[in-house]
C-alpha cells in the first residue's frame, strides 16, 4: 500500500495548502515562505528537513495553533479563518507533540474522556467504554488508572495517541512524536503509528524516523529554509533524489 | 506456640532492647487499665453557696458536675462583686469514683453527654491510647514490621496527649472554675488511681519516643505549637482568671467578628483575584489595560488608607455624584436619592476595603500561577477542539491552583493580620474589642498578651491547614 502513490485529480484534497506564508518576531524570523501542499484521504505524509525548517510550523498551520500571515489552509472543505470553524475543524484533527502534553493533573482514563465529555457531551460511560477500547488498542490498558507523570515516556505517548484518536478524528497530525523518547521505547510508539497507517488514517508527521517513512509513507515531503523542495514517494526519495540539498540532509541522517 | 517471641527478635537491632519496650508497652497499657479501676476522683462538689458583696446569696446542688457554679461566679448580680463561695463534698459511691465509675456515670443519661464531652474525651483518650499500646505490642509480637513504623508517629501523638488529658479531668470537675478549685482543691485531690494512670501515660511516652528512629516521618508535627498556644491561653484564663477570664469574655465575640470579615472577604477575594489574573494575561488590550491599572494603583496605596478612604471619603462622593445627577436634570431626583442614601455599614466598608485591596495582590498570584503552566497543556486541550474557556476551566486552572495554593495561603494569613485594621472603622473586631477592654481597666499588658495569642492561635492553625490541604494536592510530574 505504501507504494502506490496517486496524484489524485478527481478527488478534492482533504488537506489544502495554498502559498502559505508565517514570520515570526514581527516578520524577523522567516518560518514558512510561500508553502503549498495537498494532501489526499487515507494518505500517510512525512515531512523532513533541518531543524528550523519550518516543518513544526507547517504542521501547526494546519489546525491553527500557529496563525499563517498569508496564504490559505483548508481541511476537509473548511476554510480555516474564524473562531467558530476552527473548533469544528480542531474535532476531527488530533495532534501529537513531541512533549505529549498529557495533562499532569488527570489520570489517563480522565485525559482520554475530558474532551470526549466537554466537547463531544459524551455521556461518562460512553466516554468511558471508547477511553478503554483505545487504551487497550495502543496497549496500556493496565495503566488506566495511573498519573501521567507515572509512566515511561513511550507509555506517555501511546496515551497521547490514544487520546487524539478519541475525538475520532478524520486526520492525525503527528509533530516529531519520538524526538523526545529514550531510544529503546520510539518501537513501541512506532508501531501504533504503522497499526493506524494500516487502518487507514490520513496522517501527517513530521518525524525523522526513516523507517517508518519507508514503511507507511506514501509520500515524503523534504522542506527547507521554509520551502518545499521536494515531494515524492519513498523509494524515489531515498534512491534518486532531484535535488542536490535533499542529498545533503539524506546522507547526514542516514549516515 | 513459640513462634509469636522467636518472630520478635526480627524487630529492633537487638534482642534484649526490642523485648524489653515490647514489655514496656504492656506494662504501660496495664498501668493505665489498673489506674482506672482504682479510685481516682474519689469525692466531688455536691452543693455551693456563692454569696455577693450586698448580701446576696445563690444556692447550687449538682449531680455530676458544677457547671452551673461557675457561671454564677461569672454572672454576679448587679452592682455586686462576688464576696465567698462555700462548698459540700461527698464521696463518689460506685467503685469509690475509678475512672470507669465516672465514665459509667457520665455515659448513663444520653442529654448529658453533649454537656460534658469534653470530660468523657479527657477521661476516654487515655483508656483508647492502653488500647493502642497493647496492639502495639501485638503488631511487634507478630512481627509487622509495615505497620510497626506506621504506629510510631500516632503512638507517640496519643501517648504525649494523654497525661495532658488525665489532668484535664481532674480539672473538669470543678469546670475550670478557680474560685473553687481553690476552696475543694484539698478535698477533691486525686488519689492513687490518677497517679498510677499518670505512671503508664508517662511510660507510653517514654516507649513510644524510644521507637523514634525506625520511622522516616517527623514525631513532632507543627500543629503541636497550636495546640501549645491555645494551652496556653487556657491556661491563663485558668490560673489567672483575674485578668484573662475577664479579659477572654470579653474579647471572645471580638474573635467570632475578626473570622466572619476574615472569611467573608476571602471568598470576594479569591473571585476578585480570578478575575483580575484572567485581566492580566489577556490578549484583549482593554481589559488587559484595566486589569493592570487596577493592580498598580491598587497596590500603591497602603490598606490602611484605603480603608479610611472607604469608610470616611466615600459617603462624600456618593454625595457628589448624587449632586452631578440632580445638577445634570432635576427629572434625575430618584438615582440622586439613591446615592444621597447609599452608606455603607462598617463591616460592609471592611470587607470592601480588604477586597479592593488583596484582590489586587491576588491577581498577581494568580496570573504567576496560570504564566507557570506549560503553553503546551493549552495546546493540547485546545487542539483537542475545547474551547479557551474551557480549556482554562478543566486543564490550566486545576493544575495552576497548586502553584496558587501556598501563596494564596499565605495572603490569607496576612489578611487574618491585617483585619486588626479594621478597628479604626468602628468594626468590634478582636483588636477593637481589646482597645475597648484596655480603655476600661488600663491593663495594657494582660489585654494585649491575651490579643497577641488569639491572633497566633487562629494563624498557626491557618498556616497548619494550608500545608494540609497543599500535601493533599500533590501530584506527580
Amino acid at each position: 500500500m505504501a507504494s502506490e502513490t496517486i496524484a489524485r485529480l478527481d478527488e478534492q484534497p482533504i488537506i489544502q495548502i495554498e502559498n502559505v506564508r508565517k514570520t515570526f518576531d514581527h516578520g524577523k524570523v522567516g518560518a514558512l515562505d510561500g508553502v503549498s501542499l495537498n494532501v489526499y484521504r487515507k494518505e500517510v505524509v512525512v515531512i523532513i528537513g533541518p531543524s528550523g525548517s519550518g516543518k513544526s510550523t507547517l504542521l501547526r498551520c494546519i489546525n491553527r495553533l500557529e496563525v499563517p500571515d498569508s496564504g490559505k489552509v483548508t481541511v476537509d472543505g473548511v476554510p480555516l479563518t474564524d473562531a467558530e470553524n476552527i473548533n469544528k475543524v480542531r474535532m476531527e484533527v488530533g495532534i501529537v507533540f513531541q512533549q505529549f502534553n498529557l495533562f499532569p493533573h488527570l489520570t489517563v482514563i480522565g485525559n482520554l474522556m475530558l474532551a470526549q465529555r466537554v466537547v463531544r457531551k459524551r455521556s461518562k460511560a460512553e466516554a468511558a467504554t471508547i477511553a478503554l477500547d483505545l487504551l487497550n488498542k495502543v496497549g496500556i490498558p493496565e495503566k488506566a488508572e495511573m498519573y501521567p507523570g507515572q509512566l515511561s515516556g513511550g507509555q506517555q505517548q501511546r496515551v497521547a495517541i490514544a487520546r487524539a484518536l478519541a475525538m475520532q478524528p478524520e486526520i492525525m497530525l503527528f509533530d516529531e512524536p519520538t524526538s523526545a523518547l529514550d531510544p529503546e521505547m520510539i518501537k513501541e510508539v512506532l508501531d501504533v503509528m504503522l497499526q493506524l497507517a494500516e487502518e487507514g488514517m490520513t496522517m501527517v508527521v513530521v518525524s525523522h524516523e526513516m523507517g517508518f517513512a519507508r514503511a507507511a509513507a506514501n509520500r515524503i515531503v523534504f522542506m527547507d529554509d521554509g520551502q518545499i523542495v521536494e515531494d515524492s514517494p519513498p523509494q524515489m526519495l531515498f534512491e534518486c533524489p532531484k535535488e542536490q540539498r535533499t542529498c545533503e540532509f539524506l546522507s547526514k541522517i542516514l549516515h | 506456640m513459640t513462634n509469636g517471641p522467636s518472630e520478635a527478635v526480627g524487630i529492633g537491632s537487638s534482642r534484649g532492647r526490642a523485648d524489653w519496650r515490647l514489655v514496656m508497652l504492656v506494662v504501660s497499657s496495664v498501668l493505665i487499665l489498673a489506674g482506672y479501676a482504682l479510685p481516682m476522683f474519689p469525692n466531688r462538689i455536691t452543693e455551693a453557696v456563692t454569696r455577693y458583696s450586698l448580701g446576696a446569696t445563690r444556692w447550687s446542688s449538682f449531680s455530676v458536675l458544677v457547671t452551673e457554679q461557675h457561671y454564677n461566679q461569672n454572672t454576679a448580680p448587679l452592682n455586686q462583686e462576688l464576696d465567698s463561695v462555700a462548698i459540700e463534698v461527698a464521696p463518689v459511691t460506685a467503685h469509690a469514683g475509678s475512672g470507669w465509675a465516672w465514665l459509667a456515670q457520665l455515659l448513663a443519661p444520653r442529654e448529658r453527654l453533649g454537656k460534658f464531652f469534653s470530660l468523657v474525651v479527657c477521661l476516654a483518650l487515655p483508656v483508647i491510647a492502653a488500647l493502642y499500646m497493647l496492639a502495639w505490642a501485638w503488631v511487634l509480637l507478630r512481627g509487622k514490621r509495615d505497620t510497626h513504623e506506621q504506629m510510631i508517629v500516632p503512638g507517640f501523638s496519643l501517648a504525649l496527649l494523654t497525661p495532658v488529658c488525665l489532668w484535664l479531668a481532674w480539672q473538669h470537675q470543678f469546670d475550670f472554675s478557680a474560685r473553687l478549685l481553690g476552696l475543694a482543691s484539698a478535698a477533691l485531690a486525686p488519689r492513687a488511681g490518677f497517679y498510677l494512670a499518670l505512671l503508664g501515660t508517662l511510660l507510653a511516652c517514654a516507649t513510644a519516643f524510644s521507637y523514634r528512629r525506625d520511622t522516616h516521618r517527623a514525631l513532632f508535627s507543627w500543629w503541636w505549637l497550636v495546640l501549645a498556644t491555645a494551652l496556653l491561653i487556657w491556661l491563663l484564663t485558668r490560673f489567672r482568671p483575674q485578668p484573662y477570664l475577664e479579659i477572654w469574655n470579653f474579647i471572645s465575640d471580638g474573635i467570632v467578628v475578626t473570622l466572619r470579615l476574615v472569611a467573608t472577604s476571602f471568598g470576594l477575594i479569591v473571585l476578585v483575584s480570578l478575575l483580575g489574573g484572567l485581566g492580566r494575561i489577556s490578549h484583549n488590550r482593554i481589559i488587559y489595560g484595566i486589569a493592570s491599572l487596577y493592580v498598580e494603583i491598587v497596590r500603591g496605596i497602603p490598606l490602611l488608607v484605603q480603608l479610611l478612604f472607604i469608610w470616611f471619603a466615600l459617603p462624600q462622593v456618593f454625595d457628589g455624584i448624587g449632586d452631578l445627577l440632580l445638577a445634570i436634570s432635576p427629572g434625575l431626583e430618584g438615582a440622586a436619592a439613591v446615592f444621597y442614601d447609599l452608606r455603607l455599614n462598617p463591616f460592609t466598608a471592611a470587607v470592601a476595603g480588604f477586597t479592593l485591596c488583596y484582590g489586587a495582590y491576588g491577581a498577581e498570584i494568580f496570573r504567576a500561577g496560570i504564566a507557570s503552566i506549560h503553553r503546551g497543556q493549552m495546546e493540547a486541550a485546545r487542539s483537542l477542539g475545547m474551547t479557551p474557556l474551557q480549556s482554562m476551566r478543566f486543564v490550566v486552572l486545576p493544575q495552576a491552583i497548586r502553584v496558587i495554593l501556598p501563596p494564596i495561603g499565605n495572603e490569607f494569613v496576612a489578611l487574618l493580620k491585617d483585619s486588626s485594621l479594621v478597628s479604626v472603622l468602628a468594626v468590634s473586631d478582636l483588636t477593637r474589642r481589646g482597645r475597648e477592654y484596655m480603655a476600661r481597666t488600663f491593663l495594657s499588658f494582660d489585654t494585649w498578651i491575651m490579643v497577641a495569642l488569639c491572633y497566633l492561635v487562629l494563624t498557626l492553625f491557618s498556616s497548619r491547614a494550608v500545608e494540609y490541604i497543599e500535601s493533599k494536592m500533590r501530584f506527580e510530574r
